[in-house]
């Protein structure tokens, strides 16, 4: 009893000290407190649907931010690694009826492998090369697709595969839950000494060669998780639709992933989890004018970036917060000196 | 059959040659993946459309009109959407999907998702060596290969073509020439635009329009500047007839796979850059820092 | 700072749009659903046909249901399937939840359509689909019955019939080939889209040509969506195919018509070619799709009394025939009557009628079979041929087949360059 207060108060204490001194991490913890307490209130199966979605694909344009964002490998084709553990996850449900906690995984193990079948020619390119490279494998993988529509079903997909749990309620715990864990995780990993490796390799590669360190095991390494990530993203769906089709692996998907990231603000993880948030609901949203649905949907992209050309997130940050000229911690906005230093803030 | 495959690799390639040039030029001018390039393509290809359809304008005449219409209009998107943001590397690139997908939706809403056409400027068909070939073709290659050469002699022997390769080559030194690297910009924003804008009028009296018509392309185009060497025209020459011969040899050699072309062809685009990272012309650039 | 200011009032025009609600009525109007691709012609066929039908039924009062006569409601549910699969399920559980809609139907690309139905039976909502040709979303309801009973397919018929018909067809062009023109050995040439539906079609077209005494001459398969085909269509011409059979359903039809026509290949095409079903063909090929036959559903002869007058009500008011989306309108009726009859709009209750209804519809009797499929065959829907002859689509098929010719049908009519190949 002691001992869970105790430990109580010291989580109370972290929290005050550190989540609350900060806007944005409150914005964090009112966030995810909002999505886990969201069926409390209300469980129109519309809205957990959209919201299970949302999460889903808030996951994929995480994972695209870690390895195109963090780690600078502009990827045009992240719907190979979404498509393929869907694929594999259906195949794997379907033929061998291994149920969704076990193919979702192997899915994304599924989609580890594309990480390497993509990243090992994708070694030595760089920038837009490897940007219109990468683009290419998903559009390779659709014709073998379509060449074997005994395996993969065509156009028509692979269908049928079981729940993901009963109710949708379950489905939005389990998919809210993934989106939650796997993005925190991938933070930690940014945040971590590979994280600055990563980083590293972004800002100046041959620096960081000479620096002894192995840059191609690292950007392999990139590829490999950002796949995972995309994979269970990629099961998940698989298993909402209870279909893998190939309009996973369609161009569209991919260009997708890239305007919720760059929308919300690359590298940060959580930049392209709030872009999926903010864009996704909002083509829901604006059914009340369907014939111009997606044409508002790319202008505000359009005019958005004009004035945030960081994105979202970040831009809002920046008005809200300081950096600490001196030990570089962020400060809220209205401070004059900082809460860390007690340097004075400009 | 050999016939066959030579003619209409000749025919694709050089539809491919215009584009690739076109788009080859902004990349190393202005340094823009302008995933919006086929979109003016489409965009041309819908104005003469509408000019040949709702205000009974002559085909040609709809071409010639469609023309500067289309290039003022990618010269504005690119002054208000991309020149205020083209620091931003990764802004630049959604910035010109989403103005691809602007333009699309916009011909959406106005036209729907029907399927258009235009008649050919000439019709019938002429022999070729036992070949059958339709005079458009044969117009949009003579149209296509008139083209490049127009474009190669801008390029080479008129100042600003000159002010466009330098440019190309080391926009820094360039600048620091006294060079006005942002007029030199345009200029080339606008002659890549016009390019797409005639290939969209070669190409329409051939194809059918939709508001999708510009992603196949664009595909293709991208994959012929990667295999080409990105910015090298020579490159994006040679890559187009390499995948336009590509898509004849699948579909003669391969008739139960030419829904494969595509893929077949952005196969060997990968092979080669496993082989050459830089492209088939593509210079091996130091670090840029 | 100015243009952020006209940025928020463009933001706040948006949000005021949103404030517009629909209007209250007295009686509780029955509603269906229309999901389709609005922004494309499929889509466009299945809001079409529908409006006229629930036109013509609240005219007359509306539909009575359990002594009270009930308008019917239709809501349009925008799929965009063509575009996004996620759309497309978020717009039918929007038509369910939110507008609580008692029926449903339309559907087109089949890889939606199987995601749309499984949303429909989760929540035992009858679903009648009307564009979606693949046996396996019918072969569901034999497999479990429970949940998937909810689902009829009144159009078009499915693919396996889809082949027996074109089959019976590229028979019946072979005949007069060879009794009108002379030629002695045929060889087809088959081109068929690379899609799922197709391949039953196209095996089942190298297994039968050589039993139907012909020869299979090549088998050639584009992209659905390609935009040129002068390359397949040089090597069609290469193999000296006599007839070349045609199986797209995608846009890939119109660059194949058109580039046809312009290269005068000597062959008449026989097969399916949705795009041909259009009113639009005849001027996205430029006229150069004349002589382009293909199987179909509406065209104005008489397949029953109502054919004609819904195909020139149809033409009236929307300015195009119908396409085979269309079918909707005879998917509202036969919902309407099945309501009527079981004198309810429960899901289960409605189910039971429909499944022994009988009825006559605009593409003639329908009869849903074990697997909830419309019944195909002569004295039921047996879909048509038509060929495009110098601007008009006429019927050209069934003539004379088992007793069956349908009023207004007219002779087939080859080209005259083909011809010119064998009357020298």
């Amino acid at each position: 009893m002691y001992w869970l207060m105790a430990n109580l108060r010291q989580a109370g204490i972290i929290v005050r000290n550190e989540v609350f001194v900060l806007p944005s991490r409150i914005a964090v913890l009112v966030f995810v407190v909002a999505l886990l307490a969201l069926p409390i209130f209300t469980q129109d199966p519309y809205v957990l649907r959209i919201i299970i979605l949302t999460s889903v694909f808030a996951l994929l344009a995480a994972s695209w931010d870690f390895l195109s964002g963090f780690t600078g490998q502009m990827n045009f084709g992240h719907a190979l690694f979404f498509g393929v553990a869907a694929y594999t996850a259906a195949k794997l449900n379907l033929d061998l009826s291994i149920p969704p906690w076990g193919s979702i995984p192997l899915g994304a193990v599924g989609g580890v492998l594309a990480g390497l079948v993509v990243g090992i020619p994708c070694l030595r390119l760089r920038g837009a090369y490897l940007a219109l490279t990468t683009l290419a494998f998903p559009i390779i993988l659709m014709g073998v697709v379509f060449a074997l529509p005994d395996f993969t079903g065509g156009e028509l997909g692979i269908s049928g595969l079981s729940r993901l749990s009963g109710s949708r309620v379950g489905d939005y715990y389990i998919t809210g839950g993934c989106m939650l864990v796997f993005c925190f995780l991938m933070w930690k990993i940014t945040d971590s000494k590979t994280g600055i490796i990563l980083h590293a390799i972004r800002e100046d590669e041959v620096a960081c060669r000479s620096a002894g360190i192995n840059t191609t095991r690292y950007k392999l390494m990139a590829f490999c998780i950002s796949g995972f990530f995309a994979g269970i993203s990629g099961g998940l769906y698989a298993h909402i639709m209870r279909l893998a089709g190939p309009s996973t692996l369609e161009v569209n998907t991919s260009f997708l992933v890239i305007i919720w990231s760059v929308f919300g603000g690359m590298v940060s993880i959580y930049g392209p989890v709030a872009g999926v948030f903010i864009l996704f609901p909002m083509l829901e949203f604006l059914r009340f004018i369907p014939q111009a649905r997606m044409l508002v949907f790319a202008f505000l992209v359009l005019l958005t970036l004009l004035y945030m050309p960081e994105g979202l997130i970040p831009w809002i940050r920046d008005k809200i917060e300081k950096v600490c000229p001196r030990c570089k911690a962020r400060n809220l906005g209205t401070r004059s000196n900082c809460r860390v230093c007690n340097a004075v803030l400009d | 059959m050999i016939l066959d495959i030579i003619v209409n690799g000749l025919i694709n390639g050089s539809v491919y040659a215009l584009l690739a040039i076109g788009f080859s030029l902004v990349m190393g001018v202005a340094r823009i993946v302008n995933i919006a390039h086929t979109a003016f393509y489409m965009t041309s290809a819908y104005f003469i459309y509408m000019g040949f359809t709702y205000l009974n304008i002559p085909p040609l005449l709809a071409m010639l009109c469609a023309l500067p219409v289309t290039v003022a209009l990618g010269l504005l998107a690119y002054k208000f959407f991309i020149k205020p943001i083209q620091e931003h590397e990764a802004a630049v690139l959604i910035a010109t999907i989403a103005l691809a997908m602007v333009i699309q939706e916009a011909f959406l809403m106005v036209f729907g998702g029907h399927y258009l056409g235009v008649p050919p400027l000439v019709s019938g068909y002429a022999l070729i060596f036992g070949v059958k070939v339709t005079w458009q073709h044969l117009l949009a290659l003579g149209v296509a290969l008139a083209v490049l050469i127009g474009v190669r002699f801008f390029l080479m022997n008129t100042k600003i073509g000159l002010a466009i390769r330098s440019t190309a080559e080391d926009r820094e030194v360039a600048n620091l020439m006294g060079m006005n690297v942002t007029a030199v910009a345009m200029w080339a924003v606008a002659v890549s635009i016009g390019l797409a804008a005639i290939t969209g009028a070669i190409v329409v009296p051939l194809v059918v329009l939709d508001p999708h018509m510009w992603m196949h392309p664009l595909i293709m185009m991208l994959a012929i500047v990667v295999l080409g060497g990105l910015g090298s025209i020579e490159g994006s020459f040679v890559g187009a007839y390499i995948i336009g011969f590509t898509e004849a040899l699948v579909v003669f050699l391969l008739p139960m796979g030419s829904f494969l072309k595509d893929p077949v062809a952005l196969t060997i685009m990968i092979l080669v850059l496993l082989i050459k990272p830089e492209g088939l012309f593509g210079v091996v650039f130091e670090e840029e820092r | 700072m100015r243009r952020l200011g006209l940025f928020l009032v463009i933001l706040l025009a948006g949000l005021l749009v949103v404030g517009t609600s629909g209007p209250a009525q007295a009686v509780k109007p029955i509603k269906i659903g229309v999901a389709g691709p609005m922004s494309f012609t499929q889509g466009e066929g299945h809001w079409n046909g529908a409006t006229l039908a629930a036109m013509e039924i609240n005219e007359k009062g509306g539909v009575m249901v359990g002594g009270t006569k009930r308008p019917i409601e239709l809501i349009k549910v925008d799929t965009n399937e063509f575009i996004s699969i996620p759309d497309a399920t978020n717009a039918m559980e929007l038509a369910i939840s939110r507008h609580n809609v008692d029926f449903l139907v339309g559907g087109f690309r089949s890889e939606a359509v199987l995601v749309m139905q499984d949303i429909a039976m989760d929540n035992k909502k009858i679903f009648i689909g009307c564009g979606a040709a693949h046996p396996k979303l019918c072969t569901r309801v034999t497999k479990d019955y429970d949940r998937y009973k909810y689902w009829f397919r009144l159009t078009p018929i499915n693919s396996t019939f889809l082949g027996k018909v074109v089959f019976i067809q590229l028979g019946t062009v072979a005949a007069m080939m060879k009794k009108g023109l002379g030629v002695k050995d045929l060889s087809v040439a088959i081109i068929a889209e690379k899609a799922a539906w197709n391949e039953p079609i196209v095996a089942a077209a190298k297994k039968f040509l050589p039993k139907m005494g012909m020869k299979v001459a090549g088998v050639w398969r584009p992209s659905p969506v390609a935009k040129d085909v002068t390359a397949e269509l040089g090597a069609i011409e290469r193999s000296k195919a006599n007839i070349i059979f045609t199986s797209f359903s995608a846009s890939v039809g119109i660059p194949f018509a058109k580039q046809y026509g312009e290269l005068k290949i000597a062959a008449p095409v026989v097969g399916i070619n949705v795009e041909a079903q259009k009113d639009g063909f005849w001027k996205a090929t430029g006229g150069k799709g004349n002589y382009a036959m293909t199987l179909n559903t509406y065209a104005k002869v008489k397949i029953t009394d109502l054919t004609i007058p819904f195909y020139e009500k149809y033409l009236k008011t929307f300015g195009e025939a119908p396409n085979y989306t269309a079918g909707t309108y005879d998917a509202v009726y036969l919902l309407a009557k099945a309501a009527e009859k079981a004198g309810t709009i429960n899901s289960d209750a409605v189910v039971k009628v429909l499944e022994k209804i009988k009825d006559v519809s605009t593409a003639g009797v329908v009869v849903f079979d074990k697997s909830h499929d419309v019944t195909w065959g002569p004295g039921y829907v047996t879909s048509l041929g038509t060929q495009w002859q110098d601007g008009k689509n006429m019927c050209v098929w069934p003539y004379k087949w088992k007793g069956v010719t349908y009023e207004g049908t007219v002779p087939i009519k080859f080209a005259p360059w083909v011809i010119k190949r064998y009357k020298k």
